[in-house]
């Protein structure tokens, strides 16, 4: 039944990150994230995919089958498919960036995304833009392989602005990882 | 008139209107009145405490006989409620900055007096998790003296809070874990990334955290974090996206129950995790309520594939946990995401939607009691027999 165990490498980066660090500082926290956060897309979900490379339609979910590639400013657009929030696109920010006086969370959850045009999974980090009120447009709730808190990683309600000057949440962005 | 001052008598006036409005009896008789306040029952088991959807302030709470506001808690963006066992307090987890949106940032579980619904106290934390619509991340213990608050920083932890000293006592790492149950006499549980359940047994200033083996698939069909959980019984029921429900005996070694599938409870196909098998599945923020007395567990639902934990339901299923029979099915027309029932023997169940509209629902015959505009999107707290 498991095919991969994010927990399980979840966990032993935090053993072997706290066994060096303070355990208590928030820098060591956020440094662990920091570091955990580049390690999660590349380990579990992309093991998940190239477990099972089959991209017909039948092996696709209903958000990739009809995710396009063409408007960012949709919630049907490819690289949205486990975002939940409003989109940075509509809010003078880009795919990528946040809209000016807000700030990137360092950490973030993470999607697997297929992109139609060439049929191959992504890693998409979805990074929340803080410190200012909620955006309030083109709002989202994909939930492809988006999980519960106990997998906060694969989780798309956390507020995920950890480290920065302010936890207000203002709108989220999905940036490219890499191939998956 | 300085800006100060325009607010003061903006809100003289606004008390004066408020304290005319809310005079129990309408005397038309011309003399002068006085500005009152009004006070509170006790936490009844008739009432729901609805969550002002994602963002708002405040838990509104409704009478089920009535549709009735009977009054509002000061919940914080964001924060979590916790209703006293003996009815005196009600305690809400939250997060505030000095400066509204910026500034030095502060953790506390609040106190009000639930008959006057002013704050008693604050009790200062060293964090807790900013996420709103979960009733599993604050508890209080069945004694009524703990409260169990769920951090994440990114790193997870529990933090002890003593209710009767009114102060923290300690925090406890829980890495890989979350959702709170409580566990009296032991500590409390959770669930684990690694499809377990853990039980943190506190003894004094230390604890033994010990896991049962694997029983659910954390990444591939998920426990609802919205669990619910029957305190008389030491029961927690579980229910997984696919449709799988389980109960857990919760104790120093909890054991748990045998899973079978809502879908075959209902005389229908298991559902399954592939992509193109429409199926009823289960969805929303607040997926489902247990009527502990008659141990029927009530799921939101919808018709489509798998990878839809937060569709908006079409219809309620009763399952009947000691059958594992769906016993009734109610159409919803305007969709939810969040199900509560009161736990009395009038057994109302609410739902609310995303447009912030509440449903009374009589959970016998399916009957709309009583529609609630604005009620509010979020959550649903009642009160829980013990």
């Amino acid at each position: 039944m498991t095919k991969f165990n994010p927990d399980a490498i979840g966990e032993n980066l935090l053993r072997r990150f706290a066994g060096r660090t303070s355990r208590r500082g928030i820098l060591s926290r956020l440094g662990l994230a920091l570091v955990a956060a580049p390690v999660f897309p590349l380990l579990p979900v992309s093991r998940a995919e190239a477990a099972k490379p089959d991209r017909t339609p039948e092996a696709k979910t209903a958000f990739a089958r009809n995710a396009q590639t063409k408007d960012d400013t949709k919630c049907d657009y490819w690289r949205y498919c486990a975002i939940d929030g409003t989109l940075c696109t509509c809010c003078g920010g880009g795919i990528h960036s946040c809209p000016a006086g807000s700030e990137p969370s360092p950490v973030s959850w993470v999607g697997s995304c297929i992109n139609p045009d060439d049929g191959k999974a992504y890693m998409i980090a979805y990074r929340d833009c803080c410190g200012k009120p909620s955006c309030g447009q083109c709002g989202c709730d994909n939930t492809d392989r988006a999980t519960q808190l106990y997998l906060p990683q694969l989780n798309n309600n956390v507020i995920w602005c950890f480290g920065t000057s302010s936890m207000e949440y203002h709108c989220s962005t999905a940036m490219m990882i890499g191939a998956a | 008139m300085t800006l100060g001052q325009a607010k003061l008598a903006g809100m003289l006036l606004a008390s004066v209107i408020a304290g005319a409005f809310a005079a129990p009896v309408l005397a038309e008789t011309g003399e002068a009145e006085e500005a009152t306040v009004m006070t509170m029952d006790a936490p009844k088991s008739g009432w729901f405490f609805v969550r002002g959807g994602w963002g708002s302030n405040g838990s509104s709470i409704f009478d089920s006989a009535t549709g009735k506001m009977v009054g509002m808690i000061a919940t914080g963006r964001d924060s979590d409620l916790g209703i006293d066992p003996a009815g005196k307090a009600y305690y809400v987890a939250e997060t505030i900055w000095s400066k509204g949106n910026r500034g030095t940032r502060q953790d506390m579980v609040s106190v009000y007096d639930a008959k006057t619904l002013k704050l008693l106290t604050e009790i200062p934390t060293p964090g807790r998790l900013v996420i709103g619509g979960l009733k599993t991340n604050f508890v209080i213990t069945d004694d009524g003296k703990t409260a169990y608050d769920y951090n994440f920083d990114p790193a997870s932890s529990v933090n002890v809070i003593d209710l009767v000293k009114r102060k923290f006592v300690r925090a406890i790492e829980l890495p890989g874990c979350a959702n709170i149950i409580p566990n009296p006499g032991v500590g409390f549980s959770s669930l684990c990334a690694d499809g377990t359940l853990a039980t943190v047994a506190i003894k004094g200033s230390t604890q033994e955290i010990t896991r049962t083996e694997p029983f659910f698939d954390a990444a591939a069909d998920p426990i609802f974090s919205n669990f619910a959980y029957d305190r008389k019984k030491k029961q927690a029921v579980f229910l997984t996206y696919t449709g799988l429900i389980s109960v857990a005996s919760i104790g120093a070694k909890p054991t748990i129950g045998a899973p079978f599938s809502i879908q075959q409870a209902a005389g229908l196909r298991v559902a399954d995790t592939k992509p193109l098998d429409i199926n009823w599945y289960p969805g929303g923020m607040q997926v489902m309520a247990l009527h502990r007395p008659t141990a029927t567990l009530y799921v939101l639902m919808h018709k489509g594939e798998y990878w839809s934990p937060k569709e908006s339901a079409e219809e309620i299923w009763a399952v009947d946990l000691a059958t594992k029979k769906v016993t009734k099915r109610f159409p919803i027309k305007d969709g939810g995401g969040n199900i509560e029932i009161t736990q009395d023997d009038a057994a109302m169940i609410m739902v609310t939607d995303n447009k912030n509209n509440a449903r009374v629902i009589d959970s016998k015959t399916g009957e709309i009691k009583h529609t609630i505009e604005n009620a509010g999107g979020g959550h649903i707290t009642v009160v829980e027999p013990m």
